[in-house]
């Protein structure tokens, strides 16, 4: 055990655990944070809460994650490195720590010219596999400095996977790198695209990867067939299979397909051997969360067994120069 | 690396002129033959001789999550992603395990500074022309030269 959060605690006992997605508001509003908290309260095990999503400026995820533990649920921060140097990102994570925030997802982020403020510098000090390393030696009592942290913080440390983007077999190599610097746990973009994410999942487990960290995959439910071609089109790293869009299009009713769509993927992904959870991330629809965990047959969710394993030395530590 | 080189370098670095023509001679190289970005840490051998820096996150230990299709570059359509071509000459020069290696942060201090200079004096990692990957020592946290 590591940090001791809820989400690593269901994840070691060996739960199939569901994670939820939550964009900060565009506001000065704490309301509508606290509001959307409902949608994930006994639904979900922990809400992602993103930061500054492609390069749109919002609440900080650091605050918002603030917010979401008083709203009842357990934050996922993310934190990516287009916007801080690795000063900034040290102290968010003494001060997110802190304030009891206890799981932390690295990315490196989304180019700034994506957003609202196109002009804008984008910092990449770090990227994410350095950031990921960073954190760990936080862990470790380390600033990136080599000066000491008392008392150091105990992050859950995610990552994340892009299973859909070329070069397939670089991603394996890198996230090797991810867990040798010290990732816990992984989140994927969503699946469109089964039999890519079949083959990227065998070379994976081919690796022995699985085995050395927790993969949760990203599932996303759409509302209209203009969603998919969007992403398909517009997005890049995604690929979106034809099956999906045929499906959508000649759908009565578009919302429910994208529901049964997404529940279908749920359901497989349960079955796949070395997937450890999934991560509903419904981009401005947060509201339809408890109906999907709902019928995939996720509820009740676990509670964690409250007994305190002693300390064990972390197993990702030892290989941090590979 | 050696006594030797590192005399070399603290000749050549107690020398502004001398100095700044090896920065030079090595930039015109350099920028010719790799698109360097005069980082000062050359990562080259390890990245199949194409320069990661040219990436517009400068991403040092792999492609991030928008590669397109095409292996394209999500910022510029029009361009190659770097570590798509990393990874493709890398697979033909039979690199491949190379790219295993943890790269550490880019020290700011060392930009515009003389990578071969900083390989002489033990700053940076030595350039390893092997087709492995081999544990390496990591360089000491040694000043930059002064400028
Ligand atoms: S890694 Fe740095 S020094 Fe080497 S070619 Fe690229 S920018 Fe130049
Ligand atoms: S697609 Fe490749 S070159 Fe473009 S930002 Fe990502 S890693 Fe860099």
């Amino acid at each position: 055990m590591v940090s001791g959060s809820r989400l690593e605690r269901l994840l070691r006992q060996g739960e199939f655990v569901v994670c939820g997605e939550m964009s900060p508001p565009q506001g000065a509003d704490k309301a509508s944070i606290l509001k959307k908290c409902e949608y994930f309260r006994g639904y979900v095990d922990a809400v992602n809460l993103t930061d500054n999503q492609t390069a749109i400026v919002r609440m900080s995820s650091v605050m918002s994650s603030v917010f979401v533990i008083e709203g009842g649920c357990e934050p996922v921060m993310q934190m990516t490195c287009r916007d801080r140097n690795r000063l900034a990102q040290q102290s968010d994570l003494l001060g997110a720590y802190a304030a009891g925030i206890r799981n932390v997802l690295c990315l490196t982020g989304d180019y700034q010219s994506f957003g609202n403020h196109p002009e804008a510098k984008g910092v990449f000090d770090l990227d994410s596999v350095q950031l990921i390393h960073a954190v760990a030696d936080m862990n470790a009592g380390k600033f990136m400095s080599g000066e000491e942290i008392k008392p150091p913080p105990a992050f859950f440390i995610g990552g994340a996977a892009n299973p859909f983007a070329e070069p397939l077999d670089l991603r394996i190599i890198r996230l090797g790198k991810k867990i040798a610097a010290g990732c816990h746990f992984i989140q994927t973009q969503p699946v469109f695209d089964w039999p890519r994410f079949e083959k990227w999942m065998s070379l994976v487990r081919d690796e022995g990867l699985d085995q050395q960290v927790f993969i949760l995959v990203g599932v996303m439910p759409v509302r209209s067939v203009k969603a998919l071609t969007y992403m398909r089109d517009e997005v890049p790293g995604m690929s979106i299979a034809e099956e999906y869009i045929k499906r959508m299009e000649s759908a009565q009713d578009p919302k429910e397909e994208g529901v049964k769509i997404c529940v279908e993927l749920i359901k497989r992904l349960r079955e796949t051997p070395g997937v450890k959870g999934v991560h509903i991330m419904p981009v401005m629809w947060e509201s339809i969360t408890p109906r999907l965990v709902e019928e995939a047959g996720l509820l009740p969710r676990p509670e964690p067994i409250t007994i305190e394993e002693p300390a064990e030395p972390e197993p990702a530590e030892t290989t941090k120069d590979a | 690396m050696s006594k030797f080189t590192e005399k070399i370098a603290a000749f050549t670095e107690r020398h502004p002129t001398l100095y700044r023509c090896v920065v030079t001679g090595e930039n015109v190289f350099k920028k010719a033959i790799f698109g360097c970005q005069d980082c000062g840490q050359c990562v080259l051998s390890y990245n199949a001789f194409v320069c990661c820096m040219r990436c517009p996150k400068q991403m040092r230990n792999g492609p991030c999550g928008g590669t397109r299709p095409d292996g394209h570059c999500e910022v510029y359509p029009n361009r190659h992603c770097i570590w798509w071509l990393i990874n493709k000459r890398a697979k033909w020069m039979r690199r491949q395990a190379k790219l295993r290696k943890y790269h550490v942060p880019v020290d700011r201090r060392l930009e515009h500074t003389s990578a071969w200079m900083n390989m002489f004096a033990g700053r940076i990692l030595p350039i390893d022309l092997s087709r492995e990957l081999h544990e390496v020592e990591l360089p000491k946290r040694e000043p930059p030269p002064k400028r």
